[in-house]
């Protein structure tokens, strides 16, 4: 923070301030989360973004969680192999926070959107999977990619080429070699020079499949996050 | 022999719901108070860190121009102004001045961020005036670049989070079109740093073909020089604004001085409301045992005595309620930052609550004054009561 954003912020919100300050005493009792965790993946704008992505929903409801709160090495254990790579570099560890948006179309709960990070060629990618309840692709969405091909990647006709698959799909993709099987290898890349970032897309793509697996899906018939 | 201490701890048991109730009023209080006193002194501190972590005392910009990234990004990376590098000398020769470093801000569109697109900012140093002022700065990774027209950056915490990079791997920046390598990634600071990539100033300077020009000189005033006046002659050269950060602070702490009177006047509200309190319970019970003090007055209990009997009962119940609000701040001092930090316009780096010793003692003292305060009035009645028209029922009340 600086010296301009604080001055705007003081301004901006300050009449705000007086009242929420004398709420802080009362909401005392209320918990909150950790300060310097990694770094998570999160909608740019949701309340656009879940309309936009999910056409027929009404509301979202908002669920953090990580591999070390949901199971530990055990589980980053699992999610390894079922990513059939390690999680790699100082940014992919066991505490990065995942936010899953739980889609409803009035009370009724009709998918979900979750998006993970990947390191790129040149920076960090975020790919954001629009799921139904039975865990398979109904959108596919790049919010952010450095590269001088990322027009090709984010565009909607590279998306469509992964509407209707799943992780059962996905285990024939090698995310450590970038060898793909079945329908993975019909996804066609839009962009030869930037092959780097087609198997990032694919790799973060099978690493969104797997955890939500893990966090949802599976977590479903043991109590977890509802299915 | 039954001291005045057991019998009045004795007199309060009898009441548990009401003499829990009125301590709860009281820790509420007391909690309030040592977090709202806390929160006084331990905003100032962080801020002060937060400027001194800043690294310079001054900085010059060309007029107009925004003097540091986040309002560069506000304004979507325009707005941005120049001057020439050669500046830096006339500031140099100025002898309260320490040390200088020019920096060259610049912004590019990224259409590739978000839906619509964001801004990406680079700052061009030179990694030895910079790093002086900078002495904070420590790296995770690597260290800064060597060669002053070298395609290298150095990159904030955030900003190699964000972006998953670790030195040796590539960015690219964007409209640009130019590859850099990431040579070093810095610790964490809490400041602007974190979000920041550095560059060469004079790799910056080429690409974005300012060459000799820079957007802000950094100045560090020597320790007991007169900032004010370097200021006033700063202020001679041509088209140029000084920002003091001195000042920006004395603005930070004026706005938030207005809310602080507004929060401790909560505070003293709270503390009324919990002697009101204090006062209610200890008149209810001297109107319920009215007989038992006729009683006590009819075989020889001075006014005195009695005044003394309830005036331990109030005193029981400050120093409870008072100790238990200080272990409630004590505990929750870390949530309290949290939630002061979720609604504060700014929150500087580090503890937002300061409590120590003194402010511990000084709120139970405090306390324990207003609640002994509360208690001489119904003290006084009790010492004033009559026995017979007590032990009659009829006091008089």
């Amino acid at each position: 923070m600086t010296p301009a954003l604080l001055t705007y912020n003081i301004f901006k919100r300050g009449k705000g301030f007086l009242v929420l300050a004398a709420l802080t005493f009362i909401l005392l009792v209320a918990s909150s989360g950790a300060v310097w965790a990694a770094v998570g993946c999160d909608l740019n704008d949701p309340d656009r973004d879940v309309a936009r992505l999910f056409p027929e929903s009404t509301g979202y409801k908002t669920i953090y969680t990580s591999i070390a709160q949901k199971g530990g090495e055990k589980l980053l254990a699992k999610i390894e192999a079922g990513l059939g790579d390690r999680f790699h570099g100082i940014y992919e560890t066991i505490d990065v926070p995942y936010t899953i948006y739980e889609i409803y179309s009035s009370k009724k709960r009709i998918g979900y959107i979750h998006g993970v990070n990947q390191k790129g060629q040149y920076g960090g990618i975020q790919v954001f999977l629009v799921l139904d309840l039975e865990g398979r692709i109904k959108g596919f969405y790049i919010q952010k990619m450095t590269s001088r091909h990322a027009g090709k990647l984010r565009d909607a006709a590279f998306g469509r080429q992964f509407i209707g698959l799943t992780i059962r799909e996905f285990t024939d993709y090698d995310a450590a070699t970038g060898k793909a099987g079945g329908k993975i290898a019909g996804i066609k890349n839009p962009a030869p020079e930037a092959e780097a970032d087609f198997r990032a897309a694919l790799r973060a793509a099978k690493k969104n499949l797997v955890l939500m697996d893990e966090f949802v899906y599976k977590a479903a018939s043991t109590g977890g996050i509802q299915k | 022999m039954i001291t005045n201490f057991q019998v009045a701890y004795k007199n309060l048991l009898r009441k548990k719901v009401r003499t829990l109730l009125t301590i709860i009023g009281i820790a509420l209080s007391s909690w309030v108070l040592v977090s709202l006193l806390g929160f006084n002194r331990g905003y100032e501190r962080a801020l002060n860190k937060d400027i001194d972590n800043m690294g310079f005392q001054l900085m010059i910009m060309a007029k107009g121009c925004p003097y540091e990234a986040a309002t560069m990004m506000l304004k979507g990376g325009t707005g941005l102004k120049y001057m020439n590098k050669s500046l830096i000398e006339d500031v140099d020769r100025q002898p309260e001045v320490e040390k200088t470093t020019p920096i060259l801000m610049s912004a590019v569109f990224d259409p590739n961020k978000g839906e619509s697109g964001g801004i990406a900012g680079y700052f061009g140093v030179e990694p030895v005036s910079f790093a002086a002022m900078k002495t904070f700065l420590s790296f995770r990774q690597g260290g800064w670049f060597t060669d002053p027209n070298a395609y290298e950056v150095v990159m904030g915490y955030e900003a190699a989070e964000l972006e998953q990079r670790e030195v040796g791997d590539m960015i690219l920046m964007p409209e640009k079109n130019v590859e850099f390598r990431v040579v070093g990634i810095l610790n964490r600071t809490g400041t602007q740093d974190d979000g920041t990539i550095f560059a060469p100033l004079g790799t910056l300077q080429k690409i974005f073909d300012r060459p000799h020009e820079i957007t802000t000189i950094g100045i560090k005033v020597k320790k007991g020089a007169d900032s004010a006046k370097l200021e006033a002659k700063l202020y001679k050269l041509p088209d140029v604004q000084i920002v003091s950060l001195q000042q920006v602070k004395d603005t930070i702490m004026k706005l938030i001085s207005t809310a602080k009177v507004m929060v401790l006047s909560i505070a003293v509200i709270a503390i009324l409301i919990a002697m009101v309190g204090v006062i209610n319970t200890i008149l209810t019970s001297v109107w319920e045992r009215m007989q038992e003090i006729g009683i006590l007055k009819t075989i020889g209990a001075m006014p005195w005595d009695i005044f003394r009997l309830i005036w331990t009962e109030t005193l029981i119940l400050c120093i409870t309620g008072g100790i238990l609000g200080v272990v409630f701040a004590l505990l929750l001092a870390r949530l309290t930052d949290i939630l002061i930090r979720g609604v504060l316009p700014y929150a500087p780096g580090g503890g937002l609550v300061l409590i120590d010793l003194r402010l511990v003692l000084t709120t139970l003292v405090s306390i324990i004054v207003i609640g002994l305060f509360s208690g001489i009035y119904p003290a006084w009645k009790a010492g004033r009561i009559r026995p017979l028209e007590a032990i009659r029922g009829d006091s008089g009340r």
